[in-house]
């Protein structure tokens, strides 16, 4: 079982989705056998993580012919870059069933489908298996917001569907392009990812098919100004689809930037980072400027979600050592922050039946051990020191002062925003006066508390003490930003510096 | 022997087709009968296709025949499209029959007889036996077309068809005149010997030829600005017999279009320049078409014109013989398989004389009946080229050969047409599945057109596994 442990968490949850979905199970069956699934991949999840040896290449690969004429094949592997995005899968998968009930079985099913789904984009070494899990994920998310969603469900549905597919086709056309790419300059057939690393693009197609993949990713993060789909399908999405949306797919689309678009198109990276920071710090500020004029909470966070993968976003194009060793800690860290948040939102709006802040007002006094974990997860989603939060941001915005100082200024001081809002949304929901919706507020219960307390204590743990954390990334970091700057590129190998860190400052 | 086992599946086709219809001249002879007969004779025709596959390249009694017939792993897999069709569309007949009753035995003749057509189209090699098979297959085609003969869109649709086609196949005979007045011989292969001797436009009798038969197969195909019939003809013909057309049929003419312009022909590097812009309207156009319509049937008729689309791209992109051919076959295979489930679906669903046919009908369908909502949602998103789909294989092999070829424009193009005809076919799905159901969506006792339907769910995933070979 050892040897297929990423097909273990890629297939399992897909066929049992599938096969729930057709058998005549109860609801409450398929939920428990959900969270078994789910469970059984947190435990694939933490052997690989205890198992993995840090030496940089993939490890765990599987490789099997698929259509051998063209190189394709299914082939997986886990390496640093992608360890910390599994692991924010496969650790905060299990919570989505151990918390809401849903209207149908179906439900569960859609989340186990988009599981599997999600370990395969993460997993995938081959360009046509990434393409087809990626695909995949957004079909259960579809169903759930249509089927499941609020009042204006069908027009979410609608936008974000058409919105990532017209992405993704974009992307296709791009691999496709890198892969014929490979094939002109090399005379072999392959789809394997590492490979696509040696390639040399030139030319206006290079930069259309690096805007194709950028748009892909950039929509899926969302980067502004593709972010007009998330207020609409975060905002109607059941509470728990909504985290997952927003810890786990969210990361995916960051992760594919580092995982495609670094490497590939070294070249156009290096020449367009500097845009594309611009847009993660427009991101920043412009998403969390509208989160302060949200009246409904569930929209707030979604904007604030959204102004959180500005920075996040923002690390990869800075494109140094220390940006993108913040950027994957911040993934985990915006994850189980940010993330947990919705979870949070989801208990309050089922307990009080309404998503007005006005509304609300004093649940503090009612439900302290509610309040005091909301209040951990929102000062590390502010990125206060001592919260896994600060670590993430503290990096980026290092790193970003090496790439350019206008957009260091600029992301720093933009993080004041994220604290305005939190902490009035904070003052407002949790002290002043009680009232008839909040008087009856049930703190959260022993097996909620239970639930939460894990993540509650990760975050703290990596805010504390995230070398250990800090160890297994940035390797892996290192070795990413040096492979794409000396291989093939001696625009980019020139400016790298003594210590190996690349000064792209304003020349 | 090679050659008998090529020509094999011809022969039993043809011949069930002659025993069909003198069954059909007793009275005693139910319909059941018959479908039956039909089915065993295109499951047997299919069987002795797939021995065939394997046999290579072959002119099939090159002796007899003066090479009129070419047998090749092209030709085989677009006839085990072809019967695969036949017998599908005589599994949902049966049922479609038993809710619309207007069936007479000859159906399944004509049937098996457009079948032979369509085969004896993939084999030719030369202008003539092209045409007769052409007219074989459309001389059926048109009786099926108009098997209802006392609903006036079901005329509307033959009198149209016939009328047009009757002008389409007029400009086939025309053009092969043409072509032999201008090349001196009618074979695919010396037509290609004379051209890259003497260029194209050596002879202008040649081109006004080519130029003639291009137009006949375009409209076959329904490209553009062929493609106007088709939404009308679609939708006044029965269920089954609009999806054996839409599969069956376009197999066989793409088949022939292909070996004509490219694999055996030398016309593909003169033609590209139009064969490009024709492409994207026809893409275009279908989409713009597809988009405003109501009815199932007519959706699917314009998609219909979008997929041609498609494959017109593989046409233009021609890379290698062996790589252009099978990505072709390919996405005919993944298109007939998703259009043939659809319409098998829509055969056992649209109820009592097709009172189901409108987007709005289909209202709420996946409360009543998942299982079908979920296999025309497989079907749809097939169409629509989302994976794990054999769609969108197909879609992926079509956009790798056009990059391949340098058509770059060509593949983003596609891609752009996929992204607007996401939107008919996520409108069925959002009826579907979004809203609350308002019929109870009785349907007929005989259970083979879902039988069909879901054998057909089954081959959208694992045609989708089967790999292609460059």
């Amino acid at each position: 079982m050892f040897e297929h442990i990423l097909s273990v968490m890629i297939f399992l949850p897909l066929l049992v989705g599938v096969a729930l979905l057709i058998l005549p199970v109860s609801k409450n069956g398929v939920r428990i056998l959900g969270l078994a699934v789910a469970v059984v991949v947190l435990v694939c999840g933490l052997k690989v993580y205890a198992d993995y040896s840090g030496g940089g290449g993939l490890e765990f690969v599987e490789k099997l012919n698929w259509i051998e004429g063209l190189g394709i094949s299914y082939h997986v592997g886990v390496d640093g870059i992608s360890l910390f995005v599994l692991m924010a899968a496969a650790v905060l998968f299990p919570m989505v069933f151990m918390l809401f009930t849903a209207k149908s079985k179906a439900y569960y099913c859609n989340l186990l489908i988009a599981l599997g789904a999600m370990v395969g984009a993460i997993a995938a070494a081959d360009l046509v298996v990434f393409y087809i899990f990626w695909e995949i994920m957004l079909l259960p998310i579809f169903f759930i917001i249509g089927l499941y969603g609020g009042e204006n469900r069908i027009a979410a549905t609608i936008k974000i569907t058409i919105y990532t597919i017209a992405g993704s086709l974009c992307m296709l056309a791009a691999l496709v392009y890198v892969a014929v790419a490979h094939h002109t300059q090399t005379g072999v057939w392959s789809f394997e990812i590492a490979r696509m690393a040696s390639l040399e693009l030139q030319g206006g197609f290079a930069v259309a098919a690096f805007v194709g993949m950028m748009l892909a990713f950039g929509i899926k993060i969302p980067l502004f100004p593709l972010h007009t789909w998330l207020p609409e399908a975060y905002t109607e999405a059941p509470y728990s689809t909504t985290f997952i949306l927003s810890a786990i797919m969210a990361k995916i689309g960051v992760y594919g930037v580092i995982r495609l678009v670094v490497p590939v198109f070294e070249v156009e990276m290096a020449r367009y980072a500097i845009i594309l920071a611009y847009c993660g710090v427009i991101g920043l500020m412009y998403c969390g400027i509208a989160a302060i004029a949200q009246k409904d909470f569930k929209r707030m966070l979604a904007f604030s979600s959204a102004s959180h993968m500005g920075i996040i976003a923002l690390g990869i194009f800075c494109m140094n050592v220390q940006a993108l060793t913040g950027t994957l800690f911040q993934i985990v860290a915006h994850a189980t922050s940010t993330g947990i948040l919705f979870l949070f939102l989801g208990i309050l709006e089922e307990r009080t039946e309404t998503r007005h802040i006005d509304d609300l007002g004093g649940v503090a006094y009612k439900a302290p051990v509610f309040a005091t974990f909301f209040a951990i997860a929102m000062l590390a989603s502010c990125g206060l020191p001592g919260t896994s939060g600060f670590i993430g941001e503290f990096l980026i915005i290092l790193g970003a002062v090496k790439f350019n100082m206008v957009i260091a200024v600029l992301a720093g001081t933009s993080v004041v925003i994220g604290v305005c809002y939190m902490l009035w949304l904070f003052q407002r929901v949790f002290f002043e006066e009680a009232n008839s919706k909040t008087a009856n507020f049930k703190d959260l219960s022993a097996y909620e508390t239970l639930v939460f307390l894990p993540v509650i204590i990760l975050i703290l743990v990596m805010g504390i003490y995230p070398q250990p954390f800090i160890a297994k990334i940035e390797p892996a970091a290192q070795k990413h930003i040096l492979q794409m700057a000396t291989q093939d590129n001696p625009q980019l190998a020139e400016r790298l510096d003594e210590s190996g860190l690349l000064k792209l400052t304003n020349d | 022997m090679t050659d008998l086992l090529l020509l094999l599946p011809v022969l039993i086709i043809t011949s069930g087709a002659i025993l069909l219809m003198l069954l059909a001249a007793f009275e005693n002879v139910r319909d059941e009968i018959a479908c039956f007969g039909a089915m065993v004779i295109f499951l047997f025709g299919f069987c002795m296709q797939l021995f065939g596959l394997g046999q290579g390249d072959a002119r099939i009694f090159s002796g007899v025949f003066n090479e009129m017939l070419v047998g090749n792993s092209f030709t085989a897999v677009a006839g085990l499209i072809i019967t695969a069709c036949g017998f599908f569309t005589c599994l949902s007949s049966h049922t479609y029959f038993k809710q619309n009753r207007f069936i007479t035995s000859e159906y399944y003749a004509l049937t098996a007889f457009a079948a032979s057509g369509m085969m004896l189209l993939t084999m030719a090699q030369e202008l003539i036996t092209a045409f007769i098979s052409l007219e074989i297959m459309s001389l059926a085609i048109y009786v099926l077309v108009g098997m209802h003969r006392r609903n006036i869109k079901a005329t509307e649709a033959v009198l149209k068809y016939l009328m047009l086609g009757a002008f389409a196949g007029g400009f086939f005979a025309m053009g092969s005149a043409l072509m032999y007045g201008g090349t001196g011989s009618t074979k695919f292969a010396e037509i290609a010997g004379f051209i890259s001797a003497n260029g194209f436009f050596a002879s202008s009798i040649l081109v006004v030829g080519a130029f003639f038969i291009l137009v006949a197969l375009l409209f076959k195909i329904a490209a553009f600005p062929f493609h106007a019939w088709v939404v009308d003809v679609y939708d006044g013909a029965a269920m089954p017999v609009t999806g054996f057309m839409a599969t069956a049929l376009k197999t066989a003419v793409f088949a022939v279009f292909a070996n004509f312009l490219i694999l055996d022909g030398g016309l593909q590097a003169s033609w590209v320049e139009y064969l490009f812009y024709i492409a994207v309207f026809t893409m275009f156009g279908g989409n713009l078409i597809a988009i405003g319509q109501n009815s199932l049937k007519r959706m699917l008729a314009a998609s219909g014109i979008v997929h041609s689309g498609y494959l017109l791209i593989a046409l233009v992109a021609f890379t290698s013989r062996d790589f252009t051919a099978n990505v072709i076959v390919f996405y005919l295979a993944a298109y007939a398989v998703a259009t043939m489930g659809m319409f098998a679906a829509l055969s056992y669903l649209s109820g009592e004389d097709e009172q189901r046919i409108t987007f709005d009908d289909f209202r709420g369908l996946a409360k009543v009946r998942p299982f079908s909502a979920a296999a025309i949602s497989i079907f749809l998103l097939s169409m629509a080229g989302i994976p794990p789909t054999v769609g969108f294989m197909g879609k992926f092999y079509i956009i790798v050969n056009a990059i391949n070829a340098g058509q770059v424009l060509l593949a983003v193009l596609a891609i752009v047409s996929s992204v607007i005809s996401m939107w008919y076919y996520l409108r069925l799905i959002i009826t579907m599945y979004f809203h609350e159901a308002r019929d109870d969506f009785a349907v007929a006792k005989s259970p083979l057109a879902q039988a069909t339907t879901f054998f057909l769910v089954f081959c959208v995933f694992a045609l989708s596994l089967l790999p292609v070979s460059v």
